[in-house]
């Protein structure tokens, strides 16, 4: 998709002007937390779980040149065709050259956010093709011209209400209303199962692919992707070279992560594992099976020290418990990767030129750390890619000078101590009447939302000196 | 173009990596060990199969040969439906069924459009989710099991398999005989989706229902758990 993370800070506001918008995210964020807890809480192992994953892809990305061989030969000896692509434009170029081959004109796709890297939709619709998203959430964006703003739910930033109004624009509704949440779903069911049936071309993502036996493995709840494997005459599917895993017992234990973490369940409905077209004798599937395998910058950041963020499951879970994703929401990110995991792998993707305002979208909480089922240390990348941005001298000038004067001040711990006492002393003398200020210079973003509470007297280090002293004396 | 990008990649890929050989790989694969799987919700198979079954919002049948299960389908069927017609894959297993003590009429074959059942013979059945597993096959046509309203599917005792590893070390066992299929599947409920402000609807896509038949001598306490649950759904 098209990259607009160089105004982050201009989407963010807008974002925070749509009340409802946060209001809705507000109440996912809750929801989405509570449900992940409860999973967890009752998977005893499941600290142990994480452990064994990880290791589970460092030694799959340890050895990635000899897994995705392993992957490539049992793919080819299951049947299908499997390419390789070094970057957005020769990967949507692949895709669209096999569809061309079968004189296709329409493509039932699953819910791929490689896709959404790569632009795929764009890139094929402009030559004539009719792309249509068949995961719900995916295809009411797709009706509203939008981007997805999560990586599980692409639709989180729109209300049924909204929805409603979307498929009567769009659908031939007649007299119907489709006043419940079951008559939306049930509306774009139908019409979907008709796409499902004419198109020519199924298109779906990978969670894995699996090494030991050429399978990709894909988990959803809606069953979509397995219509789009299995109804169409050619399956194409899209994933990334990171995605394999040395067995099918290592993508099963990946999806039991998976699952709690992105939506609060022991399991999907539909685990599938897909490898080749139809087999002597059967009489559905597809007649033609490709692996398309997209690097773009992939093979790159294994040798950086950002590694770590390819061992990423794409659960969602940094996004439903980081405080700036929860605020801003998704597009504001302007990145097919929004939240935590997007503001790391957005710049390592494109350049941190181009993004560099994502990495600091982050309070460095660490919540996104602690959710995070793959271990992967966000806010420390993140703060690597600050530094970065640093050297790079690419923030505003009175960023950088800030920040150079902080670290002055905090490697001269005297100097910062008499400022900070002097500088409390005088908030406290002026705030005291009214406990807290509704204007303070150089701080307008904290109090054009909220007051400022005036602080009290002393500082820390002058209340912990003292009670150090009072200990001393007795 | 795909040759020489992959050539490109695999050698980016090459210098980052640790360049083991083959055998040492396959040994630190080896010392890594099986995944933690989940307590099991009961100590005894069928009854933790059947919990996970109705957790994840499917209805149960407990039967004890098939003559039984011919007629549990035939009274899902009418309760449903008010007729006995059904599609079922052309596996042996199920044509074998002695569907006239029920007067059901399977028609054999993959599910057509205007048809709303389909009934699949589960190769395994996975405790720890309440999953179904079935693979495509002249017998197991891909359609019976994604696109009817109500899909309903036998599971033998024998097949049922604690962890989702087990079940894997079956399907790896069944497939070095059989050969590879096109797709296996785990089937864990009825389709369902939350895109709409995270409200959770059945029948997203594939089916609005799901009902599993477990056939085989079943424990008293997984038959009493799974009648009960019958009584509070109807």
């Amino acid at each position: 998709m098209e990259q607009h993370s160089d105004t982050f800070l201009d989407n963010a506001s807008e974002a925070l002007k749509n009340s409802g918008q946060a209001e809705r995210r507000d109440r996912i964020a809750l929801f989405a937390s509570q449900i992940r807890t409860a999973a967890i809480d009752s998977f005893e192992g499941f600290d142990d779980l994480r452990h064994h994953v990880k290791k589970i892809r460092q030694h799959s990305l340890d050895n990635l040149d000899y897994y995705l061989s392993q992957f490539e030969k049992e793919a080819v000896h299951n049947g299908n065709q499997v390419h390789f692509a070094r970057d957005s434009e020769e990967f949507n170029s692949l895709v669209l050259d096999i569809c061309q081959q079968h004189d296709a004109r329409r493509i039932a796709k699953g819910k791929s956010i490689v896709t959404e890297e790569t632009g795929l939709n764009s890139f094929l619709q402009s030559a004539g093709l009719n792309v249509i998203e068949t995961d719900l959430g995916e295809y009411i964006i797709q009706q509203a011209g939008e981007t997805p703003s999560h990586i599980v739910s692409p639709a989180l930033h729109k209300s049924a209400n909204e929805i409603r109004e979307l498929f009567q624009q769009k659908h031939d509704l007649g007299h119907r209303e489709l006043q419940k949440t079951s008559d939306l779903v049930a509306e774009a069911r139908n019409v979907l199962r008709e796409h499902f049936l004419q198109a020519e071309v199924g298109v779906i993502g990978a969670n894995a692919l699996i090494a030991e036996n050429g399978y990709s493995m894909l988990v959803t709840n809606e069953g979509n992707g397995d219509l789009c494997a299995n109804l169409p005459k050619v399956l194409i599917i899209c994933t990334t070279i990171d995605r394999v895993l040395p067995r099918a017992e290592d993508a099963t234990a990946m999806s039991r992560l998976l699952a709690r973490s992105a939506t609060g369940q022991p399991h999907s409905c539909y685990t599938s594992f897909y490898s080749g077209p139809r087999r002597e004798g059967e009489i559905d599937g597809p007649l033609e099976t490709h692996f398309v395998l997209l690097d773009n910058e992939r093979s790159n950041i294994l040798s950086s020290d950002y590694r770590e963020i390819l061992e990423c499951i794409r659960c969602g879970a940094c996004l439903n418990h980081c405080p700036i994703y929860t605020s801003v929401g998704g597009h504001a990110y302007g990145s097919a990767y929004s939240g935590p995991i997007g503001s790391v792998l957005t710049p390592l993707l494109t350049s941190l030129e181009q993004s560099h305002l994502l990495p600091n979208a982050c309070t460095s909480c660490g919540r996104c750390a602690e959710v995070c089922p793959a271990n992967i240390p966000l806010p420390d990348l993140l703060r690597d890619l600050r530094h970065e941005e640093g050297i790079k001298k690419l923030s505003a000038p009175r960023w950088r000078y800030g920040l150079k004067l902080h670290s002055w001040l905090a490697r001269h711990p005297s100097i910062y101590q008499t400022l900070t006492a002097t500088s409390i002393r005088i908030l406290h003398r002026l705030g005291r009447k009214r406990g807290g200020f509704s204007r303070l210079p150089f701080a307008s973003g904290w109090t054009s939302q909220r007051d400022f509470p005036a602080p009290q007297e002393n500082t820390f280090m002058q209340l912990y000196k003292a009670k150090m002293k009072q200990n001393n004396e007795r | 173009m795909s040759g020489s990008a992959r050539s490109e990649i695999f050698s980016r890929l090459r210098e980052a990596s640790r360049g083991e050989t083959e055998e040492n790989i396959q040994r630190e694969r080896l010392s890594l060990g099986t995944a933690p799987a989940p307590t099991p919700l009961a100590p005894e198979n069928c009854q933790a199969f059947i919990l996970n079954v109705l957790k994840n919002q499917g209805s149960v049948d407990c039967v004890s040969n098939r003559s039984e299960a011919v007629k549990a389908i035939a009274h899902y069927l009418y309760a449903h439906f008010h007729n006995y017609r059904l599609v079922a894959g052309n596996d042996p297993r199920l044509a074998a069924m002695p569907w006239r003590d029920a007067g059901v009429l399977p028609r054999f074959g993959r599910l057509e459009a205007g048809e709303p059942v389909a009934l699949s013979f589960a190769r395994l059945g996975v405790v720890e989710t309440g999953a179904v597993i079935t693979w495509t096959s002249k017998a197991n046509p891909a359609a019976n099991n994604f696109l009817p309203e109500h899909h309903i599917v036998l599971v033998d005792k024998n097949d049922l398999v604690p962890t989702m590893e087990k079940a894997w070390e079956r399907i790896n066992h069944a497939l070095e005989t059989t050969g590879r299929p096109r797709g296996i599947n785990f089937i864990a409920g009825p389709s369902s989706t939350a895109d709409i402000e995270g409200e959770l609807v059945y029948g997203a896509h594939g089916p609005h229902r799901w009902h599993v038949v477990l056939l085989g001598d079943i424990p008293v306490d997984a038959q009493n758990i799974a009648r009960a649950a019958s009584k509070d759904q109807s």
